[in-house]
């Protein structure tokens, strides 16, 4: 068995992807690659292939992480796998390194660090974010089609940092994964801007990195070739 | 490989401006480009939109679209780029915030391009074309437009009757373009639009609509296209397409003759690629796509001479690709199947048409009544699943009888799947409305109109079998569809007044509202439901063929005209005509020098 996590990044056009269209994307990009990966068993196979923390649509991802098991006749060499998954890659979804592993990897999400540039003013949102921090608690309602809930952001995110940036600021964040769900980084970004006076608009969020339980972040001992 | 070498920084972010739409609409990925194997060409000269009018999803794959996608971009100087019609959403919000429409590849307004070519699929789509030019900006009618608007230009099977969207195009190209994208592309590239409008008009299937043309324009065939490989690099979605398969287009052309078939009158000759192309051309489109499922591709693929031995060599390029064949013929379909091997899953479509043998006979659709059973004998042996059948109602010369055996036919039907396959078998049925299209032997017959066909569907409804889908068009959609193939040059009026009143997505039954079109109707003066070419088919009552229908005083479709009403004639008699394929000419008159037939083997 040749399991193998694959980092890759997720922007541009494939930002506006959901969960199972970039799954779907990142399998034809093994296909194209001439990578043939191992099937699940059961009435319907599928290639076994999975990703790690869902990206919302709208959403760019810096560093993702799936992971993947090839059929047993397959290369197992990391930078050869590389070279061909860069080669067959869709523009948007750039593969980034690949490690090799000898057992089934689970992704279980622990934290993921979130940046968002807004064109809000950066002392009035250092101030929000400073009142953000001291809070205990900020309580968001939240619509789905399952009906209207209350979050309370602060069970995931403890504070926000505010950095100036070239129209605005950037927010930088940490939202922490927990048995009962998690913040959503849009609701993070615009309880700031509306703590802060500014204008409600949906943000464009970037997500840095996810922690996983068990697995090293960023990128440690692996190839990475960003510009 | 096609991917190395872009800059990523300009090539990935295009449509970053927009995030404040992007975000705020369905499925915002429609908007956005980044397929597999798509094209840029930033630097191309001149700048080619090419636009299906329907979503995202419907437009990405259409076939034609792919071809002269591809061909523009790796085999002129031109930069070939896309947009399809905003879904309802993105279109307000564009309207709300004043941004016009772009092209999927670079973010550019579609309002910068030389030329903007338009499929035009059917009529159902024509008020997505004035939404399209609308959002973008580019003035409706091209009496309108300056020297900076695109000159938009129209293609596609419904260009067998222009003349209601003519007012909105400055010309049309008629039939195939693959032979002629040089010419157009050069002819785009005269330095004032009047300019312009004379070079395309020059080129031969160009029919510029202000200019007066000398006779009809003569449908295009492209000689090429045996010696010409498939599309092996296609765009490949990233949203989750309609079908994920390899298309390979193995012939083109139907010579079936079946009488309502505007694509079979309209791309005959027959012309097949050799097995060689099409088994290397698979190879390479699985390479390039990353699918395991290849279709091959035409308007009746059983017909195709080499299909066993294009099927087995296929199968033999990977372990456990699957060959799939859209189009089975009833009559040849249990040797297809048989051919096909014995490891399916899914279904299977047959298109008998009719209830009863006489009015097969009558539309040329040569099955005989015990071929649907043996087909469907075949499919369920074969290990299919599911046989959908399609129907159509209100053909010429249909009566209640027909009506009701269309009903008896799906009923043995399903019998025989029950029997074979018990309760995994599934049969449907699709019933359509019958709409003449021009080009046709029933260009000349009537469409039966929206309370006769929804008397007959009830009638149908009410002998119908248990447990079977049953799938009807809409008869009210069915009324404008029909006005239009059939109407003339005066019903520009109707179709801008419909959009103006909020028609558009019309082939959406969520989005389809006959009373505009009646408003419309109403407030251009014309008749919805009773064509005012009657005052020609009264004239043709008798068969006369002195008054030309509108639209063959412009276009040529080659097949002549005295083939179409003989076999209009023996549309009446119940009479069958033979596929030329086999052998018997049938004088369609599509044949000449460098036009032909062109057999595999």
């Amino acid at each position: 068995m040749t399991w193998l996590l694959l980092h890759f990044e997720r922007r541009g056009a494939a930002r506006y992807l959901s969960h199972l269209d970039t799954a779907r994307a990142l399998q034809r990009t093994f296909a194209r690659a001439g990578l043939q990966l191992a099937l699940s068993q059961g009435m319907r196979p599928k290639p076994r292939l999975s990703l790690g923390l869902p990206l919302p649509v709208g959403v760019a991802g810096l560093d993702e992480l799936a992971v993947a098991e090839l059929a047993a006749d397959q290369t197992s060499r990391a930078h050869e796998i590389l070279a061909k998954l860069k080669m067959a890659a869709a523009e948007g979804l750039a593969p980034l390194a690949v490690e090799m592993s000898d057992k089934r990897l689970r992704l279980e999400p622990v934290a993921a660090q979130y940046k968002c540039l807004v064109p809000a003013d950066v002392g009035a949102l250092t101030a929000a974010a400073a009142e953000y921090a001291l809070a205990d608690a900020a309580p968001v309602e939240r619509v789905s089609p399952k009906g209207r809930r209350t979050v309370d952001l602060k069970r995931y995110v403890a504070q926000v940092r505010v950095e100036p940036a070239a129209e605005g600021a950037a927010l930088l964040f940490s939202v922490r994964h927990r048995a009962d769900g998690a913040a959503r980084p849009d609701e993070v970004v615009r309880e700031l801007v509306r703590r802060a006076g500014g204008e409600d608009a949906v943000p464009l969020v970037t997500r840095l990195n996810v922690v996983y339980d068990g697995l090293p972040v960023g990128a440690s001992g692996r190839e990475s070739e960003r510009t | 490989m096609p991917d190395a070498g872009r800059s990523r920084r300009t090539e990935t972010e295009p449509h970053e401006e927009r995030a404040g739409l992007l975000s705020r609409v369905r499925r915002p990925g429609r908007y956005v480009g980044g397929e597999f194997n798509v094209r840029r060409k930033p630097a191309g000269e001149p700048l080619v939109v090419l636009s299906y009018p329907d979503v995202y999803e419907i437009g990405v794959s259409n076939p034609a679209l792919q071809i002269l996608y591809c061909h523009l971009n790796d085999a002129t100087p031109a930069a070939a780029e896309r947009a399809y019609c905003p879904w309802p959403d993105m279109a307000d919000l564009m309207r709300a915030q004043r941004v016009p429409l772009w092209t999927l590849e670079t973010g550019r307004p579609v309002r910068e391009a030389a030329l903007w070519g338009f499929t035009l699929p059917h009529e159902l789509t024509f008020t997505n074309i004035l939404e399209m030019l609308d959002l973008a900006g580019v003035p409706l009618h091209a009496a309108e437009r300056g020297e900076d608007d695109p000159i938009v230009l129209g293609g596609g099977p419904a260009v067998a009757n222009p003349l209601p969207m003519a007012a909105f195009f400055d010309a049309f190209f008629v039939g195939e373009a693959e032979g002629r994208l040089c010419e157009l592309v050069d002819a785009v590239a005269a330095g004032t639009r009047a300019a312009r409008l004379r070079a395309l008009a020059r080129v031969p299937g160009v029919w510029v609509t202000a200019l007066p043309p000398d006779g009809p324009v003569a449908r295009q065939v492209f000689a090429g296209f045996s010696g010409s490989s498939p599309v092996t690099r296609p765009l490949v979605p990233l949203l989750e397409a309609v079908h994920d398969r390899v298309v390979l287009e193995v012939a083109r052309g139907c010579t079936a003759g079946c009488r309502f078939c505007q694509a079979g009158m309209w791309y005959r000759p027959v012309r097949e690629r050799p097995v060689e192309t099409i088994v290397a051309a698979a190879d390479e489109a699985l390479r390039q796509t990353g699918c395991d499922e290849v279709s091959l591709m035409s308007l009746s693929s059983c017909d195709y001479g080499g299909i066993e031995e294009a099927v087995r060599r296929i199968r033999e390029l990977r372990p456990g690709l699957r060959v799939s064949l859209p189009s089975l013929r009833v009559d040849s379909a249990a040797v297809s199947l048989a051919r096909m091997g014995n490891e399916h899953r899914g279904s299977v479509t047959l298109a008998p048409e009719a209830g009863r043998q006489r009015l097969r006979d009558a539309i040329n659709k040569r099955v005989a009544d015990g071929m649907l059973t043996d087909a469907a004998t075949a499919t369920f042996r074969g290990g299919f699943t599911g046989l959908k059948l399609y129907f159509m109602i209100g053909l010429p010369g249909e009566d209640d009888d027909d009506v009701r055996a269309i009903a008896a036919l799906t009923n043995a039907t399903q019998g025989v799947a029950r029997s074979i396959a018990g309760g995994r078998a599934r049969v449907s049925a699709a019933v359509s409305a019958f709409v003449p299209k021009a080009a046709t032997p029933f260009q000349w017959e009537r469409f039966a109109g929206e309370e006769e066909v929804a008397r007959r569907q009830r009638l149908l409804r009410d002998v119908w079998p248990r447990g079977v889908k049953l799938s009807m068009h809409d008869a009210r959609a069915a009324v404008v569809e029909a006005r239009l193939a059939l109407g003339g040059e005066e019903l520009a009026a109707l179709v801008e007044g419909a959009w103006r009143r909020g028609a558009r997505f019309d082939g959406w039954s969520e989005h389809f509202s006959l009373e505009r079109w009646e408003l419309a109707a109403a407030e251009a003066g014309l008749d919805l439901r009773n064509a005012d070419v009657s005052a020609a088919f009264g004239e043709l009552s008798g068969l006369s063929s002195s008054t030309l229908l509108p639209w063959e005083r412009v276009i040529d479709p080659l097949v002549d005209r005295g083939f179409l009403l003989a076999e209009r004639e023996r549309a009446g008699e119940a009479t069958t005509t033979a596929d030329c394929r086999l052998g018997d000419c049938s004088a369609c008159g599509v044949c000449r020098p460098g036009v032909t037939m062109d057999l595999v083997i």
